[in-house]
């Protein structure tokens, strides 16, 4: 592969950012017709490196070569007219428009200066069917599934002649099954000779789909690896972090006695019906399932943040009626989102403010004490080793898993009896990972007890006392986290047998499975 | 393959958004200009309002050289005074604007606040045995009370009803003007034989400090009250806005509406406090203004200060998509419309065209800020 001029290539290529050096000298080439993955701790260069190529930043030293040649990437029309298309983590799809208008937005076929319908939506089903995309032309982008919206921005980037595809994170907002299909159409793209260039955080992925893998570390290159049969992930979990991987999940503690948490019967219409479980101090109890199980739904009915029908939600023994967040957080509850940056953090504020936004009132006498909220937070970027600049720079400028630990410390600061995190892992690379997971453990050891929302089975695994798996809005099983198997969470998550399981191939095969409705009360 | 360019113009609005999301991110475009691009990096670094001062100061030069009239300690505090009520509104206007919210019912609202207040202040002098003070401190309690009313009112049906901010103050706009309009028979208030509240528009001679007019008299120079007030209303929104959890909030929501709910901070409340402090500030602006003129004119008092207001935040760096600002940036922005105002009366710019300036002068200054904000990755 490697005597091919490569379809994309980069020389020296250096980026500086006021306080960093986010890539230093890197030399790449990428071959055409491969899989490419690009792996990384968050903050290794990653994003830098793919927005060069996406032409949204330029270097500050060193070339882009597409077919041998140095170009000037200004802009992502440029690197459009060079084949190289990018899939963004958060999709850029008009909603409102339907799935031919955004694969022809600005590109729009028209006849005698009227948009041509017709035309278009013939156009958009050719390159739908060329990925296996069953959405209709003519859908709403808003109405499909998140998979669905995926599979239509691909056809897009091929509809414009696409040689390259970025695509970072896809598979983060994706069920198994959606995952496994994605799969499938990067090979096939491969077979075509389109070029991916494939960024993850899950090592399985990539070395399930990739030809070859390529390590960054501190803006540096450290190694392009060819995907043999003896390359495993704990391989490429060391070469990340530049050192070797101890036990990523620490001893489970014993749990105590006390029943913290007690949930019985909770409805939320639409999503939740008859929850019940019980949560004792110093336990982590696990919550498995497919995406559109109702488990971030359950958690926020917990936490007033929806209306509830119905159930009984009790404290150590005293009943919660939480009407609203405020209500829930005084009781000792708190709630670590799965969106970090929609619903998790505030962006666009500092560190500082982030912190101690829920716990502000402490610091007011009645005044806010700036000085005692900084040393607060301080301390709290000290504990979770939050690597920041300065405390009062915008949290937009910490990587995403410094900003997880500072959304964590959010929650910290009210010291909660009990602590419900939802997906706390996803978009968080190895290191920090590993250090939140420790946290937890220590946290729980302290008598916290711990409700662990999470799609990744490893982790329910290895983190979990006991796991619930979630199924359309029920609790289908209560599993022992020592001896459950990754079988069993999916058994009980797709439902049992595989007659349950919606078709993939029916127009709706995109789509998650949909959670019954509650009885109204 | 022919394609076509026609554009829907929801499509052009959504690609025009997703440019300036490229634009964002986009530094400048070759290698060799790393040095301004720390430049541009600590030029972000700076207080949002800086650009506003610094084009205050230069104008204050220019305005000095070409006419020396203009430094004169009593142009300057007339510059202060004829500016005081929108200084006033503004420093509400910037809680709001943070919020990401509006209002736009302020200059209404300051000519039914003004005007029943010099209804009571009427009614209680027409009384026997109610002394002056009583009176005029009556009308002062009703004026505020007008202002935090409505202001409460507008809140709740942002708040609680999820009426849109613009749409919710723009009713206000309409019915207090025509409330205000009502009372007066279709004319104006005047408030009769109140010394004492004629000498609330007025001001403090300061002593010992008697300065030359122009006309060889001799006065004590004076702040007037307005001034002084104005000051006050800035200082108290500054600690508010900075230094209370109100204040954070307001930023929170501002910055993203549903993290702050998910960090359980509750939103309707806060909004629901912050548009009455502007109906606040605006009952506070009512007193002032009434209290200069001895009377409010029911259809022309405060006609269109909103958008005077709005323009005054804007330029002092408030973003108007919430999240960002100061109260600092909004004073200086109020000075800056007032002296550029008061400029081109000093050099006779003739007075229909005032507007075409000031309108030029404001899009150039909001277009200034975008710019910078491009510029930086």
């Amino acid at each position: 592969m490697s005597d091919v001029t490569p379809v994309i290539a980069v020389e020296q290529l250096t980026r500086r950012f006021p306080a960093v050096r986010a890539l230093d000298d890197v030399s790449l080439g990428f071959a055409p017709g491969e899989v490419h993955a690009l792996i990384g701790e968050n903050g290794a260069g990653k994003s830098t490196l793919m927005n060069i190529l996406a032409g949204l930043l330029a270097p500050s030293a060193g070339r882009v070569l597409v077919r041998g040649k140095p170009v000037q990437l200004h802009s992502a029309s440029d690197a459009q007219r060079h084949g190289i298309a990018m899939i963004h983590q958060e999709l850029n799809l008009v909603d409102e428009l339907s799935v031919a208008e955004n694969i022809y937005l600005g590109r729009e076929w028209t006849r005698a200066g009227l948009l041509d319908r017709k035309r278009t939506h013939a156009a958009a089903r050719e390159h739908l069917d060329a990925v296996g995309c069953l959405a209709k032309p003519g859908a709403k982008v808003g109405s499909l599934s998140i998979a669905a919206q995926q599979m239509v921005e691909i056809a897009k980037a091929l509809s414009q002649n696409a040689k390259v595809l970025i695509m970072d994170e896809p598979t983060a907002v994706l069920t198994r099954r959606e995952v496994a299909l994605l799969m499938g159409l990067i090979r096939r793209l491969r077979e075509r000779g389109v070029t991916v260039i494939y960024i993850s955080h899950v090592l399985p992925e990539v070395l399930a789909i990739s030809d070859r893998i390529t390590v960054l570390r501190d803006g540096r290159h450290v190694t392009t690896l060819t995907n043999e049969p003896g390359l495993t992930e704990h391989r490429l979990a060391s070469l990340m972090v530049g050192r070797s991987m101890g036990q990523q999940f620490p001893e489970r503690g014993e749990p105590g006695d006390e029943v913290v948490l007690k949930v019985r019967g909770l409805c939320v219409p639409g999503h939740v019906k008859d929850v019940s479980f019980e949560v004792r101090a110093g336990e982590i109890v696990g919550f498995g399932g497919l995406i559109g199980a109702g488990r971030t739904e359950m958690a926020e009915g917990l936490m007033g943040l929806r209306r509830t029908s119905g159930g009984e939600v009790a404290l150590s023994g005293k009943p919660l009626k939480a009407r609203s967040p405020g209500d829930a957080v005084r009781a000792g509850l708190a709630y670590l989102s799965e969106d970090r940056r929609g619903r998790g953090l505030v962006m666009g504020m500092p560190v500082v403010q982030n912190t101690t936004l829920v716990s502000l009132k402490r610091y007011c006498r009645p005044l806010i004490r700036r000085r005692a909220e900084t040393a607060a937070t301080q301390a709290h970027v000290d504990r979770l080793g939050i690597k920041a600049g300065r405390l009062h720079d915008l949290i937009d400028t910490l990587s995403g898993g410094n900003q997880q630990k500072v959304a964590l410390a959010k929650w910290l600061e009210i010291e909660p009896r009990v602590l419900i995190v939802d997906e706390p892992t996803r978009g968080v690379d190895v290191g920090a990972k590993a250090e939140i997971y420790a946290l937890i453990h220590e946290l729980a050891a302290q008598g916290l007890a711990c409700v662990f929302i999470s799609s990744e089975m490893n982790e329910l695994l290895g983190m979990c006392h006991r796991i619930a798996v979630m199924r359309a809005g029920r609790v289908a099983a209560m599993l022992d986290g020592a001896t459950a198997t990754e079988e069993q969470i999916m058994q009980h998550a797709a439902g049992v047998g595989a007659a349950r399981e919606p078709s993939t191939s029916g127009r709706r095969g995109w789509r998650s499975e949909k959670p019954n409705d509650c009885a109204s009360p | 393959m022919a394609i076509g360019k026609t554009q829907r113009l929801r499509v052009a609005v959504k690609a025009a958004a997703n440019k300036i999301g490229f634009l964002r991110n986009m530094p400048m475009t070759t290698n060799s200009l790393t040095d301004r691009r720390r430049l541009w990096d600590d030029l972000a670094a700076l207080p949002s309002w800086t650009g506003a001062g610094v084009a205050l100061l230069v104008l204050i030069v220019v305005t000095t050289i070409m006419n020396p009239a203009f430094r004169s300690p009593t142009n300057l505090v007339n510059i202060l005074n004829q500016n005081a009520v929108v200084g006033i509104i503004g420093v509400g206007m910037t809680l709001v604007i943070i919020l990401a919210g509006i209002d736009l019912a302020v200059g209404s609202l300051l000519a039914l606040a003004g005007g029943l207040g010099i209804l009571t202040l009427n009614a209680l002098l027409g009384m026997e045995g109610v002394s002056e003070v009583t009176a005029v401190l009556g009308a002062m309690v009703v004026m505020l009370a007008v202002g935090a009313a409505a202001g409460a009112l507008n809140g709740t049906l942002i708040a609680f009803g999820k009426v849109a901010p613009f749409i919710a103050t723009l009713g206000g706009l309409v019915a207090y003007r025509s409330l205000a309009v009502y009372y007066a028979g279709g004319g104006q208030f005047f408030s009769q034989g109140s010394d004492l509240f004629a000498a609330l528009g007025q001001g403090l001679p300061i002593p010992g400090t008697n300065i030359g007019r122009p006309g060889g008299r001799v006065i004590p120079f004076e702040i007037p009250y307005t001034v002084m007030v104005w000051c006050v209303v800035a200082v108290v929104g500054y600690v508010i806005l900075n230094r209370t959890r109100l204040g954070r909030h307001i930023f929170a929501v501002g910055a993203n509406e549903r993290a702050a709910r998910y960090s359980a901070v509750p939103v309707a409340r806060i909004k629901l406090y912050t548009y009455t402090l502007i109906g606040l500030a605006a009952g506070v602006a009512a007193i002032m203004s009434a209290a200069r003129y001895t009377s409010v004119n029911s259809s022309s008092t405060g006609l269109l200060i909103e958008l005077e207001v709005i323009a005054a935040v804007v330029i002092g760096g408030t973003r108007m998509e919430g999240g960002a600002g100061s109260i600092a940036g909004t004073v200086i922005g109020v000075l800056l419309i007032g002296v550029i105002k008061n400029m081109m009366v000093m050099l006779s710019v003739d007075s229909h065209l005032h507007g075409l300036v000031m309108g030029v002068i404001i899009v150039l200054a909001v277009l200034a800020q975008q710019l910078g904000r491009w510029r930086t990755a």
